[in-house]
């Protein structure tokens, strides 16, 4: 039965997303309580997954019964199973968020709404567990299908940015495609494990080569990497505000997931390209993505997008992790891709809890706040504390695996730009304070209130998740170290 | 060098792929007509597909159906199928992604009234 259990997480959230427009036809609200039922169900049942695979080993699980290199495999190894907690639980944060501000705006495409959410989870799931890299692709597009719909689903400008995303993340899925065809001309098997023991000795060809290449601009745009990021900042500031958030904290994390696993599962680590160590080339990008992405954020006037910049600057940051190639350095990298997830909830939560309330979209208006919203101040210094990195948050503990493992490796480029990077996040973040505590706003005419304690809980629990990620750092990071590194690291 | 350019002329298919890609990739990336860039993106879906298809061909090969219960199999007189399935799928996703975007565009003219992407985002700063 225990087999079973990465089919089930999957199969929670879809069958619900099936079945929802058919309730939804007699009963519109019982769409909110069935996606919160089914979301619960599935982050119990990731941690019992977590579980049974800390005490009995990885799963392994072949559909239908076909055996491995033919049939279509799913894998539920520890790295995996610790991105299914982190992505159910904050799925479920999410669509309570989700149920609190959309109302308002959606009128009756309620069902869809829901729909479209459980849909995205349970694609996401697909990307974790999937073993198989043509399954990888299918599962990206059905997330990002759902991702696009959702988008645009206020209507207005956001039309336009979904639009944008639905071109630029066609282009990265069919770049994608393309260099999961290469890679079965080349070796004759699409399957991760298979494809592990073909790949290291075909790194001279050609075909492989220029398909890991098709492959990584692929998901960099799905992953929004610095160069190829034109279709985030816009999607993310146009979403609907309870939108914003599952955006901005899932669907950019699992696609950085699937290259990892592209890069240490399938590749392995110390690959050597015409004597250029791949690790260190995605590094450089991680690190010239952290950078400037925290500048341009330091620039911006709208919360939204400046959120959405500093999520750019914290990609850049795990990449940085991950290329270090020791395992301290992995281990913080994927610390702080989770850390990362919470973080970017957390901060639109609060953007959009403030355009909701206060109707304060540009962060000369962030002044309305001041007097009016202790909780979400209080929650917004919880979170600039993680993004800049203060202990005792997680961003603080997951910087600091980063840079020992720069250290480590020697890798005296990544530590400058790490600090760099942070330096400008101090900055950013004390531009916003300045507005908020200082500056006098225009009245926008909009004001709601103290907020409902739903609004001021669903701020709270993400701030505090914050907090308890970084005191429970050690133990986390220890069992990234212990069960979550590739075997050739 | 010469050699390099004679091999491509062996593989024309290969190279009508690549032709393909970036023609669809121009008309995404110049016009400025959604529908327009549609098609290209379209084009450009569809290459990948062809170029699916192109690979799995061998010389001399038949489509990879059994004709007989008891002859053991002969790889060599089939057809790659993996590729083709693979193309199914890619072609579902490709349908999908087209009817999204077709009602995006759709719900795009209803609002801005234009499907010029220069007009839009003029009358949507209004």
């Amino acid at each position: 039965m225990s087999d079973h259990l990465p089919v089930l997480l999957f199969l929670l959230p879809f069958l619900t997303a099936i079945s929802l427009p058919m309730v939804g036809l007699k009963h519109r609200e019982w769409c909110r309580p069935m996606a919160l039922v089914a979301v619960s169900a599935m982050s119990v049942v990731s941690v019992a997954n977590l579980i049974v695979v800390l005490n009995h080993g990885e799963i392994r699980y072949a559909f239908s019964g076909w055996a491995p290199p033919l049939g279509i495999e799913w894998v539920a190894d520890g790295l995996a199973s610790v991105m299914m907690v982190a992505l159910s639980l904050l799925a479920v944060v999410n669509l309570f968020y989700a149920g609190l501000i959309s109302p308002k705006l959606l009128g009756g495409r309620v069902v869809p709404y829901y729909t479209l959410i459980l849909l995205l989870i349970s694609a996401l799931t697909g990307i974790i567990f999937a073993g198989d890299l043509f399954n990888v692709f299918v599962f990206l597009e059905v997330a990002a299908l759902a991702g696009y719909a959702l988008v645009g689903i206020g209507g207005g400008r956001a039309l336009i940015s979904a639009f944008r995303y639905l071109i630029l993340g066609t282009l990265g899925a069919s770049l994608y495609l393309l260099g999961v065809g290469y890679f079965y001309a080349a070796t004759g098997t699409l399957n991760m494990a298979d494809l592990a023991q073909r790949v290291p000795e075909l790194l001279t060809s050609k075909a492989i080569v220029v398909g890991l290449l098709f492959m990584f601009i692929g998901l960099g745009i799905k992953m929004a990497l610095m160069p190829l990021h034109g279709w985030l900042p816009g999607a993310y500031k146009d979403a609907p505000e309870a939108i914003s958030p599952l955006l901005a904290s899932l669907v950019t994390k699992v696609a950085l997931f699937a290259w990892i696993r592209i890069m240490f599962w399938v590749l392995g680590a110390p690959a050597v390209v015409e004597h250029i160590p791949v690790l260190a080339l995605l590094g450089v990008l991680g690190a010239i993505a952290s950078v400037i992405g925290a500048f341009l954020a330091l620039t911006q006037r709208d919360v939204k997008r400046m959120f959405a910049y500093g999520g750019l600057s914290h990609i850049g940051l795990i990449v940085i992790g991950v290329s270090l190639g020791n395992p301290t350095g992995f281990a913080g990298g994927v610390f702080y891709l989770i850390n990362d997830a919470v973080m970017q909830t957390a901060l639109f939560f609060f953007a959009g809890a403030a355009i909701y309330q206060f109707g304060a979209r540009t962060i000369d208006d962030l002044g309305c706040l001041r007097g009016q919203a202790p909780w979400m101040t209080g929650g917004l210094i919880i979170m600039s504390m993680s993004m800049v990195g203060f202990p005792p948050t997680g961003g603080f503990f997951g910087k600091w695996y980063i840079i020992l493992g720069a250290l480590e490796a020697q890798n005296y480029f990544a530590v400058g730009a790490v600090i760099v990077s942070t330096i400008l996040t101090l900055a950013y973040f004390i531009k916003l304070f300045e507005c908020l505590f200082h500056k006098t706003p225009v009245p926008s005419g909009i004001y709601l209130g103290k907020g409902s304690l739903s609004l001021k809980v669903s701020v709270g629990t993400v701030s505090a998740a914050l907090i308890i990620l970084g005191l429970w750092s050690d133990p986390i990071v220890g069992f990234l170290l212990a069960s979550a590194l590739p075997t050739r690291l | 060098m010469l050699e390099l350019i004679d091999s491509w002329f062996h593989r024309p298919n290969l190279i009508a792929f690549v032709i393909l890609f970036l023609w669809g990739f121009y008309i995404m990336v110049t016009h400025h007509n959604l529908v327009k860039k549609l098609i290209g993106m379209y084009i450009v879906q569809t290459s990948i597909i062809f170029f699916f298809v192109a690979f799995s061909a061998k010389t001399g090969a038949t489509v990879p159906i059994l004709l007989s219960g008891t002859d053991p199999v002969q790889p060599e007189t089939y057809a790659n199928p993996l590729p083709h399935v693979l193309t199914l799928t890619a072609i579902v996703v490709q349908v999908a992604t087209l009817g999204v975007s077709l009602a995006l565009v759709a719900s795009i003219y209803r609002k801005f009234g234009s499907l010029d992407e220069d007009e839009i985002l003029k009358r949507s700063n209004e």
